[in-house]
């Protein structure tokens, strides 16, 4: 049973490479995404840092996204 | 109407998604690979090569709806004047590549055992190459060209070009003769692919459908940050 399933008759060198392809590339292609999205998130909470308190302030009130990335990046840290 | 396409509430909406996505990912995955590698029985012909179809005709399929969708983009963004369009089409065309690239080298993987050879100049093979470099001209575009009417341009041309291959691609095993077998799965009518085949390659292609959602997502969330990111001082 367990050798059918790793050999497949011969085809097994295939289709394992196939699917081991697919998932591999679709790991880094995810990693390579999560990490830029961490690194713009990062670089953008360093911009809102730099702003005057009361700017600070005014931006986290009126933008969304601002309070959103802050609130997800204060959960993950 | 245009409104709802504003990034802030595009931003929010993704968020709740890509949540969504990653719960439910992996417990559809693990179903689908026990599915496609063990339950599903194996081709009367083929043999177990055939299992090669899970991941390459799902790919395939994603590579083809993604230039359709950045094509229509393209356009509606010409029209419209939504600038949010491109942005869109920015994220999507690293899946389009992956999917499109994927589709290549699998079916390379399934000619082997099938019709004896890697590769072979067939009009679907080609074509389907013609269109990973439609994909990487327009990755290339938005990479190297800074003005940015300039690169909206060059990018909708791309887009526009590349849509003239997409009927190509999808009816080239019908025009010519070809290696590449003729679609086994067409819309509307009776399939000649049985049920317990067709299921794998549902729940495979649910699987690359979510994950391209989650790359998707990541990389629009990324998109939206940066361009607020050079306006959060003109707040």
């Amino acid at each position: 049973m367990m050798s059918n399933i790793i050999f497949m008759n011969g085809y097994g060198i295939f289709v394992w490479s196939s699917f081991g392809l697919v998932l591999i590339s679709g790991f880094i292609l995810y990693l390579k995404t999560r990490k830029t999205l961490k690194k713009y998130e990062k670089e953008f909470l360093l911009e809102l840092e730099t702003l005057p308190e009361a700017k600070k302030k005014y931006v986290l009130e009126n933008s969304k996204i601002a309070n959103k990335i802050l609130v997800e990046n204060s959960k993950t840290n | 109407m245009f409104n709802f396409f504003s990034p802030t509430n595009i931003f929010l909406i993704l968020s709740r998604i890509q949540k969504f996505i990653n719960s439910i990912f992996f417990p559809i995955l693990i179903v689908s690979l026990v599915f496609a590698l063990i339950l599903s029985p194996p081709d009367r012909i083929q043999g177990d090569a055939m299992r090669i179809m899970y991941v390459h005709v799902p790919s395939a399929w994603l590579g083809l709806a993604c230039f359709s969708a950045i094509t229509v983009l393209s356009i509606l963004a010409f029209i419209f004047k939504i600038k949010n369009f491109f942005y869109i089409n920015k994220s999507l065309a690293p899946i389009g590549l992956l999917f499109t690239f994927l589709a290549i080298v699998t079916g390379s993987l399934w000619g082997e055992p099938t019709w004896g050879t890697w590769w072979v100049w067939d009009a679907r093979l080609t074509s389907m190459m013609f269109l990973m470099f439609f994909y990487i001209s327009y990755i290339l575009c938005f990479k190297f060209i800074k003005k940015e009417q300039l690169m909206l341009k060059v990018s909708s041309l791309i887009a526009i070009l590349g849509a003239i291959n997409l009927p190509i691609i999808k009816y080239s095993v019908d025009w010519w003769t070809t290696l590449h077998q003729p679609a086994s799965i067409k819309l509307g009518v009776s399939n000649s692919i049985h049920s317990t085949m067709m299921l794998p390659l549902l729940s495979m292609l649910l699987v690359l459908v979510l994950y391209g959602a989650l790359i998707f997502l990541m990389k629009y969330k990324t998109e939206i940050i940066r361009i607020k990111k050079k306006s959060i001082k003109r707040l």
